[in-house]
């Protein structure tokens, strides 16, 4: 920091950003180091190589597994599109009656553990599935929705497009009205309209989350296994590493390949978007332009955003269903039903809830924290490295869960913690830490993106009536993010929730256990099929009002403050 | 949240409490006991429900891990352990942990358990590790797929290489699950190294699918997302007491092993796991086995008289698991290199291995009835394809080439060449080129026909 | 008024350059403004004028060289340690707090006892005549509305000096005179040290006691308004303040006197004395100071001919562009109903007199 620098007082934002550096510096880059450095160590000596590598790229189930994670992870982003769009165009341009239903239940697949979604969907859609077994006795075919890829793409795309789903609506949402109706006066209309304006100002949005849900589905270990996948990358690097007996490298390797791909993803929406960032909030600006539709266009758009949801939800469905029946095998409804695998699960398995609340919401509050604090940082400070802190917390977004979970272990196994004595790998904070650090790329991109859009002016002004840099963040600052907070911290709660890639390796006994440690637990025995689901439906409950209730703080907020925001941001 | 603290507080007053208390009650038990166990939570929490009824002032953690996770975690852990035992099925998992030295020697008190079930011995004769149930490998069935496909009842594991069953059966992978390991090499060993292999790639090629973990079989079956599943039998049992539509069999050509429990080295509560050993032997431990969502085949005789009709006694039936004697040595030695082996012939390259399979039994299925030596040859010239193995059976058990296939790296002393993925390279261009060759082979023989 | 501010102060600007990255943004700027006064930084866009404001506020990078505020330098002190209250061009009014809440920040940032807040509050609320709206939020302001609270919010903490950055530029041209006079009678009122940042050379020539010239971070000119009119140091100020015609050339020394010969020719006798010969030198003078009249008419001064190349009614005068040869003259002439104007293509004599031709210094 420059001399400078600390005369202006920033002696502040530079020890938080120290203390935010040394977090992610142990708690995420030396892990994961810890774990690459293996890829490059020949398995026999030890020394520093690259053959691991060669061997990699020289074997034809590995590249044949490249090929497939690309596809996979591409047609998820299609099919994610192709959800996404009519939802998030529809709830914001038209006036729209339970938009906001509409758009939590969007994000709700989001909210539920992509293995759990899987076997619902197994029984809905799979070969010997529900809508099988009908199509097969009415029509005498059978369609191969969960067939090999098919099944991978289908449960991906699902679980994933809500990320382009928020997204898109966020864009959609702050294109000015100005915007369409210059177009409009200039001779462009409907789809024209939408191609030529509307899609490329929302752009930004868009490729932020599809981008997104790329990483994510190529990163996914727990869907395909669930389906018994196994030539995809993510999957056997798991299998490689989890496996006893197996000590190759090549999981790390394929572990370091993971994380090149993700970053290369990453850094491709990077470009796509650089420069593209309209501010497009006019000053006096008339807001968003929402059109009435006609009756019959309401009932059209209606009837696509009803097949969509169905589809989209149709694992809660078939959660909700095999929560409640007795035996379901081979038949397109359980055979009877019952209220007892709820009973068992609560009168069991409280622990479990409680414990996922408290893991959740510790880990969403760290990252709003440190989310404010970087974004701080870096738009409002120009302390050095502040832009590397940026960099690293956004990084974690390309680290898959297990590479995660194996560097947790692999090096704060050997601390123990003062006075409770026992290694900080098994101990329940280590979870909090972990979910935290998977889940701040979230927080900080929301975060950011509510400080972009707040003046300096706003900041300067409080100051120049004698208010320090600290009470300026704590009455200003603070206070005007706070739609963006929320939105990160419900986002960061929501899938901290139901995270299982690394807390099945870092759970340690069953009382520090989580909701979709449980669920998977359940899943593990015949008579704990039904307890599971009951689990699992309870977690998206829990997780599902929080959502709701958060988005109305938001709207309200929203509701109160945009016309200033507007001339705010306009200046 | 208040439970966390209080946890903390607790401990740290526990301590206190410890160390004032420890000279009064020499002989009590801790106050905790940790387990890693690959076993579910309805096996799990009703033997906890039971061992702590009988000691109230023990808490019984469960940690659940699979069979080959669970390893990994005792192997990452040891050099600052806090694991008392380890619970789990595959006696060959608890001679890898002996062999790494990750076990403590226990001698059981409790009196009445034989020596032997089936062909195999209860206990490590070395005293690492004690039996307390027997499994044995069998097939389950979902009885409406099997009814709604019209397909026949499976007998025996040569039934389930029938073209009848094609797409229709579901196995986990040895290297991913410690019970199916055990169910390949028993074939292995009961029919010698070509003639196992041969058969399992037979049934492999009638796999609709290769589990991730080995209740996913159970599950598939279940479900009926497949029909059959070669399963451990406490999967079928369970399922089929849970109300499932679903039946399982032994096997002849099976073997009963016994599940196992053992002392982890340096457990921080070994008086609490001595007696979790000695209630689990107990009469009172071993009821709790015929639970129906347990359904295990105790190892103390007597304890069948409590249990229902139809259940199996091995101690009676002695068809069940006596055939095959398994050589645990043997199985020990090769435990990696045949793990490595299914993967890469069955389990990454099921597609190809099916579409070989398929070629076959179609031109077998042109055959039937009519006499061509040509195509006949053609036919078993690709079945002998499909069934050949890249490497021998004293290959397989040779120490230096198990090494390279080692989970630890090796003393810089120690001499290996080779890399893992080099080999199964090697083994994967193989097997692919093989599968391809008999597929064109099958069909070159069913356009003679 | 009890809000009255006692403590207007001093600020000095000594040698104050200032560098964003390696751009210079300001070069050696030396100023002082007295207490009380109502001064002006004028300049166009990029000339360095909101950067010098926000430098005596404390925003922006740390300059090199001093500010004092009365006899405290400032120069390194914090925006909230320096007791300078800075009116926004957006006027950032916080969205999120109502108008008292607005007003009342500095003063519990300040510590004041909270007994006293709200009498304070009401107090400057009342003086921007918004009492009735103070538990409005800022979205349910009207533009002028929000600027009262702006500047409400600011001298409630009797700042010793105010700041206005552009205070008018975002009103309709109406509003923007009553709100002018408005702040005009504040200041008088308060006593304030006051210091605007304008872009309108007629705006701050309304409004200030003396005004500072900047360009391109450098300061051209400080004076009152009337004298950088009439005595530019340099073409810039010429230019800016004003309509100017400038005319390069070279002074010479004739037998009556300096004269100014220009490079087109036209040769103009300079009244006064000190006009040191040689040197290229540019002579300036208004449009008004011109005289015009019909061809063959007669004009005081050197007459020079033309033909009228353009025309614009401005309401109270006719500004003609006149072609001399190669070179255009701006030439005002007054206007009364019924007077008559020359059109675009007449022949006209213009009358030009040396005493109304400033030389600029080189």
């Amino acid at each position: 920091m420059s001399l400078e620098a600390m005369a202006r007082g920033q002696w502040g934002p530079a020890a938080v950003g120290l203390i935010v550096g040394l977090f992610l510096l142990a708690f995420l880059v030396v892990p994961v180091v810890n774990v690459i450095y293996v890829a490059f160590q020949d398995p026999n000596t030890g020394a520093l190589t690259l053959i691991n590598f060669v061997d990699f790229f020289r074997n034809s189930l590995f590249q044949e597994s490249a090929i497939n994670s690309i596809y996979v992870a591409l047609m998820a982003v299609v099919l994610a599109s192709i959800f996404a769009l009519p939802l998030s165009y529809f709830t914001t341009r038209f006036h729209f009656g339970g938009a906001i239903l509409i758009q939590t239940l969007g994000v709700l697949p989001l909210i539920m553990p992509p293995f759990v979604g899987a076997v619902a969907m197994l029984l809905l859609l799979g070969e010997n599935g529900s809508v099988n077994l009908l199509l097969d006795e009415w029509f005498g075919f059978t369609i191969p929705f969960m067939e090999g890829l098919n099944g991978v793409i289908l449960v991906e795309s699902i679980h994933y497009f809500p990320f382009i789903l928020m997204n898109l609506s966020a864009s959609l949402n702050s294109i000015d009205r100005s915007m369409e109706e210059s177009a409009q006066n200039l001779g462009a209309s409907g789809v024209r309209l939408f191609r030529r304006i509307v899609f490329p100002l929302a752009m930004p949005g868009y490729v932020a989350g599809a981008s997104l849900v790329f990483l994510k589905v190529f990163d996914d270990i727990g869907t395909p296994l669930l389906l018994n996948i196994n030539n995809m990358l993510a999957p056997q690097a798991y299998l490689r590493i989890a496996s006893i007996g197996i000590s190759d490298p090549m999981g790390y390797v394929i572990s370091v390949i993971l994380v090149i791909f993700s970053l290369l993803a990453l850094w491709i929406s990077f470009l796509a978007l650089r420069g593209k960032d309209y501010a497009t909030v006019q000053k006096g600006g008339g807001g968003l332009m929402k059109r009435d539709l006609r009756p019959w266009e309401k009932a059209g758009c209606y009837g696509v955003v009803i097949f969509i949801l169905l589809l989209v939800l149709s694992p809660h469905f078939g959660l909700a269903i095999l929560s409640l029946g007795t035996v379901w095998s081979f038949s397109v409804l359980p055979d009877a039903y019952t209220f007892s695998h709820y009973m068992r699960v609560v009168s069991e398995s409280s622990e479990f809830i409680t414990n996922t609340l408290l893991y959740a919401g510790l880990a969403a509050g760290i990252d709003v924290l440190f989310g404010t604090a970087i974004a701080y940082i870096v738009l409002r400070t120009n302390l050095i490295g502040r832009k590397w802190l940026d960099y690293a917390a956004m990084g974690a977004v390309a680290i898959p869960g297990v590479v995660l979970g194996i560097g947790y272990l692999r090096t704060f196994y050997a601390f123990n913690v003062p006075i409770i004595d026992k290694p900080l790998a098994s101990w329940w904070v280590i979870i909090v830490v972990a979910l935290a650090i998977r889940r701040l790329p979230y927080a900080l991109r929301a975060c950011v993106a509510a400080l972009q859009q707040l003046s300096v002016m706003l900041e300067e002004a409080a100051e120049n009536l004698g208010a320090t840099k600290g009470r300026t963040i704590y009455r200003v600052v603070v206070p005007l993010m706070s739609g963006g907070i929320v939105a990160g911290f419900v986002t960061s709660f929501a899938t901290a929730a139901v995270e299982l890639s690394t807390t099945i390796m870092l759970v340690s006994q069953e009382s520090d256990a989580p909701l979709a440690f449980g669920i998977y637990e359940f899943m593990q025995s015949a008579a704990g099929r039904g307890p599971g689901a009951a689990l699992g439906i309870i977690a998206v409950l829990i997780v599902g009002i929080a959502t709701y209730v958060s988005h109305r703080i938001i709207q309200r907020k929203e509701t109160q403050q945009t016309p200033d925001m507007a001339i705010v941001a306009g200046v | 949240m208040t439970m966390k603290k209080t946890t903390l507080f607790a401990v740290a007053f526990g301590l206190a409490l410890a160390v004032l208390a420890a000279p009064l009650g020499a002989v009590a038990l801790e106050k905790k006991l940790v387990i890693v166990t690959s076993y579910p939570p309805d096996t799990t929490t009703t033997v906890k429900k039971a061992f702590e009824k009988k000691h109230p002032g023990v808490k019984v953690e469960m940690l659940k891990k699979k069979t080959t996770a669970g390893i990994k975690y005792l192997q990452e852990t040891a050099s600052n352990n806090r694991s008392d035992m380890f619970w789990a099925s595959a006696p060959d998992a608890f001679e890898v942990l002996k062999g790494d030295n990750l076990l403590q020697k226990y001698k059981v008190k409790i009196k009445g358990i034989p020596k032997k079930v089936g062909a195999f011995p209860i206990n490590d004769p070395e005293g690492y590790y004690k039996g307390f149930a027997a499994s044995g490998y069998g097939i389950m069935w979902n009885t409406r797929y099997l009814k709604a496909k019209k397909l026949p009842e499976p007998k025996t594991w040569a039934d389930l290489a029938k073209p009848v069953y094609h797409g229709h059966v579901g196995m986990s992978a040895p290297s991913r699950s410690g019970t199916t390991h055990l169910t390949v090499e028993t074939l292995l060993q009961g029919k010698g190294w070509e003639k196992g292999w041969a058969e399992w790639k037979a049934i492999a090629g009638n796999f609709k699918t290769v589990t991730e973990r080995s209740f996913g079989v159970p599950d598939g079956v279940n479900s009926g997302q497949f029909g059959l599943g070669i399963v451990i039998d406490f999967f079928g049992l369970s399922s089929e007491a849970s109300g499932f539509p679903v039946k399982f069999i032994y096997p002849p050509v099976t073997t009963l092993v016994p599940a196992n429990i053992a002392i982890v080295k340096n457990a921080p509560h070994p008086k609490a796991a001595a007696a979790f050993i000695e209630f689990l032997l107990s009469p009172g431990g071993q009821e709790v086995l015929l639970d129906k969502k347990i359904r295990r085949l105790p190892v103390n005789p007597a304890t069948y008289a409590k249990a229902p009709a139809d259940f199996p006694n091995p101690f009676k039936d002695k068809s069940i698991g006596a055939a095959v004697k398994f050589d645990l040595q043997l199985s020990k030695n090769r435990y990696n290199v045949i793990n490595s082996l299914f993967d890469v012939m069955v389990t990454y390259r099921l597609s190809d291995l099916r579409a070989a399979t398929k070629a076959i039994q179609a031109a077998e299925a042109q055959m039937s009835g009519k006499k061509n030596m040509a195509a006949s040859k053609l036919i078993d010239e690709a079945k002998a394809l499909v069934a050949k193995v890249p490497i021998t059976a004293a290959q397989a058990s040779k120490k230096e080439f198990n090494a390279i296939f080692k989970k630890k790296r090796k003393k810089a002393t120690t001499k290996v060449t080779g890399r893992q993925a080099e080999i199964e390279r090697e083994w994967d261009a193989q097997v692919k080129a093989n599968y391809a060759k008999a597929r064109a082979l099958a069909e070159k023989a069913a356009s003679m026909l | 008024m009890s809000m009255a501010s006692q403590n207007a102060a001093s600020v000095v600007i000594e040698q104050l350059s200032l560098a964003y990255d390696t751009t210079d943004v300001l070069k050696d700027v030396n100023l002082r403004i007295e207490p009380g006064e109502l001064f002006t930084f004028l300049g166009p866009s990029g000339s360095g004028k909101s950067t010098l404001l926000r430098a005596v506020a404390g925003f922006g990078p740390t300059p090199r060289g001093r500010i004092l505020i009365g006899e405290d330098d400032v120069t390194r002190l914090p925006p909230w340690r320096r007791n300078v209250g800075m009116v926004f061009q957006s006027y950032a009014l916080w969205p999120h707090m109502t108008v008292r809440r607005n007003v009342a920040f500095g003063l519990e940032e300040r510590r004041t006892p909270s007994a006293e807040i709200p009498k304070r509050v009401d107090a400057a609320l009342d003086m921007v005549g918004l009492l009735e709206l103070s538990e409005r939020r800022p979205s349910q302001l009207s533009g002028g509305q929000q600027q009262r609270v702006a500047l409400a919010r600011t001298i409630v903490v009797e700042p010793r000096v105010l700041l206005l950055d552009e205070p008018l530029s975002n009103l309709d041209a109406n509003l923007r005179v009553q709100m002018r006079r408005e702040i005009l009678d504040l200041q008088r009122e308060l006593a304030l040290t006051t210091i605007f940042v304008i872009h309108d050379q007629e705006e701050a020539n309304t409004i200030s006691d003396r005004i500072a010239v900047l360009d391109e971070g450098v300061l051209q000119q400080v004076g009152m308004p009337m004298e950088l009119y009439d005595e530019p140091v340099n073409r810039f100020v010429a230019h800016f303040l004003g309509t100017a015609n400038l005319m390069e050339g070279r002074v010479e020394t004739g037998d009556d006197g300096a004269r100014f010969a220009a490079a087109n020719g036209i040769v103009l006798p300079l009244a006064g004395e000190s006009h040191p010969a040689g040197g290229e030198r540019t002579a300036v003078f208004r449009p008004q100071d011109v005289a015009i009249a019909a061809s063959g008419e007669t004009v005081p001064g050197i007459v020079l001919t033309g033909r009228v190349q353009h025309r614009e009614f401005l309401g109270n005068l006719l500004r003609y562009s006149v072609a001399i040869g190669e070179d255009i003259l701006l030439v005002d002439d007054t206007h009364h109903p019924g007077r008559r104007a020359f059109a675009v293509g007449d022949e006209v004599v213009v009358g030009l007199r040396g005493e109304q031709v400033r030389i600029l210094e080189p």
